[in-house]
């Protein structure tokens, strides 16, 4: 069942060098089959005609500056913790984003991201500030399927519906310095009615999934910019009907 | 039986409640009964209990299979009271003390998030704890939460006897603090949820099947028992005595990993082990799983799968390219909401043959497959007289059959004339 409906990749454009994706602590963050990420973004990438280079970065490795982009998963408070301060006390992925990198982080990535999130006990422990946000505890935990729809704000060129599983107990809360990903049509997100937060090309969402298996329009927002250049999309019929599926009737929803 | 007036007033109601449910075609009964009787008597379970548990198992994976093994084992002392099915929450532990041989020796599989609870009010001489890993995330608290209520649970019960897979990291540290344990080296096959200390978050260092923590100083505990492998097992007791498993009727290494964390169990019982080998030998499929059963127009060898641990195990039983295999994935409450463990899964080893693909999230694992190489056919029914099953599939003697929990039930129940999903 290969049975892609290939548009024809504009060949291999990118030239000699691979797009360098890094996954982040995958033993530490990748509790909700996040690795996926990783997968769909390679998977992708070859429908495109795009080579990457995967890098998998275990903790106590040295994570590089000056790669494409950086993917984290979900996972416990205890490796929460333990990921943030492995990622502060390195400073590589604040340099890289510096350096024009995209981050894409899910739920206890995302949280991290932000200014302080709640540890194993509820205290709160400092994050890596590349996100304006903050998280703290969510009344009842959100476990479930979550439908949103990207904003224009967020990223222009995303307009197709998100789709994922929500399993968190946080709720976050956007500063000035970000927009929201999208808006929750349902489920619960941020907490608030919005769904992920975005700066630049540093993205955080409660969406697992995987996500970028759901939602393969991101994963080719996110190769596009290492590229440089808007990639066209190209469909799997496979996916479609998984999206199908998880969105409902919310499919094809029009962008709020 | 010192059961009190009361109790016995709630089993039989329990008996009626059960009768009724299956009469309307409802099942087997075990978990409608149950609840009666624990509504009408809170204490049911403890004064069923009396003194009688010898054992509690408890694991991520191979409970069912475990329990089967030791119970069998442990009736060469007479009957014992255990559950016929997978049922093993509050209810179906009740179901198995009620209903079972008067008064016998009880072997119970407990659900690993109920075995707190069931642990107090049971009072067993041993528990046996096999593994711990990710397993229906959106019911069960992560995996290190479910381990210090383990380890909170053995500190409030100190008299019971921990046997104790000293190869998974979770286990050792939900049993490190109990002041009775007998550590098995079992294995662990899969150590992806285990990657990281329990207690301080740091990576664990590992070394084969030795681990240690460089944040806190914890490592492997010393084991009394060995597991051997090589195509057959071997359990070596404390005494360097060696038992020969290699006539398990149970396939795979898990399976005599099982049971030599059985046998261990056995020697805390005092039971004969040389007899608990041969009894375990009889043991040739458990409440469904490795039986071969007729589907359709199928004939087929049920395994249950239902996360990347259980998976991971399973994959090595498998028959070779380019025989088909059948996966169900369903989300229904039994089998955990999101199946985003499949991305977990090595399906990769699949490649060179075609996957029928079904269950309720058939299309979750047809992309699963796209991506990992895996050419799929996704088919609603593959039971189905008419179904487009991949050519040759018919003729097979026997195709294995990977479902997750709720579709494993449905194609294990005998009286289940209808095999839609």
């Amino acid at each position: 069942m290969s049975a892609a409906t290939h548009k024809p990749a504009a060949s291999t454009t990118h030239g000699l060098s691979p797009v360098r994706i890094v996954s982040i602590y995958p033993t530490l963050l990748g509790t909700y089959g996040d690795g996926g990420n990783v997968a769909a973004l390679s998977h992708i990438a070859g429908l495109h005609g795009v080579p990457v280079d995967i890098l998998t970065i275990s903790p106590g490795m040295l994570i590089p500056d000056d790669a494409d982009i950086y993917v984290m998963g979900g996972g416990e408070d205890t490796a929460q913790v333990a990921a943030a301060n492995a990622l502060r006390a390195s400073g590589a992925l604040n340099r890289a984003v510096d350096n024009g990198a995209s981050v894409l982080a899910i739920c206890a990535g995302y949280q991290l991201l932000g200014h302080e999130f709640p540890d194993a006990d509820g205290n709160a422990s400092p994050g890596l500030g590349l996100l304006d946000v903050f998280t703290d505890r969510l009344p009842k935990r959100a476990v479930g399927e979550l439908a949103a729809a990207p904003i224009a704000a967020g990223i222009e060129t995303l307009t197709e519906m998100l789709t994922g599983y929500e399993n968190h107990g946080g709720a976050t809360h956007l500063g000035a310095g970000v927009t929201p990903l999208a808006l929750v049509a349902s489920g619960v997100g941020n907490g608030d009615g919005t769904e992920g937060a975005i700066t630049g090309r540093v993205i955080g969402t409660y969406l697992h999934g995987p996500c970028l298996v759901r939602n393969p329009r991101l994963a080719e927002r996110l190769l596009g910019w290492a590229v440089g250049r808007d990639l066209d999309p190209i469909v799997e019929e496979a996916v479609e009907e998984l999206r199908r599926e998880r969105l409902g009737n919310a499919a094809g929803t029009p962008r709020v | 039986m010192n059961t009190s007036l009361r109790t016995q007033i709630a089993v039989t109601a329990g008996r009626l409640a059960a009768a009724t449910s299956r009469t309307l075609g409802r099942g087997e009964g075990m978990v409608v009964g149950g609840k009666v009787t624990l509504r009408l008597a809170p204490l049911a379970l403890a004064d069923l209990a009396g003194t009688r548990v010898a054992a509690l198992v408890s694991a991520t994976n191979g409970k069912t299979s475990t329990t089967r093994l030791l119970a069998t084992a442990a009736s060469q002392a007479g009957p014992v009271a255990t559950q016929s099915t997978g049922a093993n929450m509050t209810e179906g532990v009740l179901w198995a003390l009620a209903n079972g041989p008067t008064g016998a020796p009880a072997i119970l599989e407990v659900d690993e998030a109920y075995l707190p609870r069931v642990l107090a009010a049971t009072k067993p001489k041993v528990v046996l704890l096999a593994n711990l890993s990710r397993d229906q995330l959106d019911r069960m608290s992560e995996v290190a939460m479910l381990a210090r209520k383990w380890r909170r649970m053995l500190e409030q019960n100190p008299d019971v006897v921990v046997v104790a897979n000293a190869d998974d990291p979770i286990v050792a540290y939900a049993a490190e603090k109990a002041p009775h344990v007998i550590w098995v080296a079992a294995g662990q096959a899969w150590t992806a949820d285990s990657s990281v200390c329990p207690e301080c978050g740091t990576l664990l260092g590992r070394d084969g099947t030795d681990w240690s923590c460089s944040g806190c100083g914890r490592a492997r505990p010393k084991t009394s028992w060995q597991f051997e492998w090589e195509k057959t097992g071997i359990a070596v007791g404390p005494d360097g005595q060696r038992y020969d498993l290699s006539g398990l009727q149970l396939p795979g290494r898990f399976n005599a990993s099982n049971a030599t964390m059985a046998l261990a169990v056995c020697a805390e019982l005092g039971l004969d082990l040389e007899k608990a080998v041969t009894l375990m030998n009889t043991v040739t499929s458990v409440s469904g799983r490795f039986a071969t059963v007729d589907a359709g127009s199928l004939r087929i060898r049920l395994l249950l799968a239902k996360n990347p641990a259980g998976w991971s195990e399973l994959l090595d039983i498998m028959p070779p390219a380019p025989a088909p295999v059948i996966i169900i994935i369903n989300s229904n409450d039994a089998d955990g909401r999101d199946p985003s463990w499949l991305w977990d899964v090595p399906f990769e080893r699949l490649r060179g043959r075609t996957v029928i693909a079904s269950g309720n999230r058939r299309r979750d694992l047809a992309v699963r497959l796209l991506h990992a190489g895996v050419d799929a056919r996704v088919i609603e029914d593959p039971f189905a007289a008419d179904a487009d099953l991949p050519a040759g599939t018919r003729d097979l003697p026997v195709v294995d059959c990977a479902a997750t929990y709720t579709a494993f039930q449905k194609l294990r129940d005998p009286s289940n004339e209808e095999m839609a999903l």
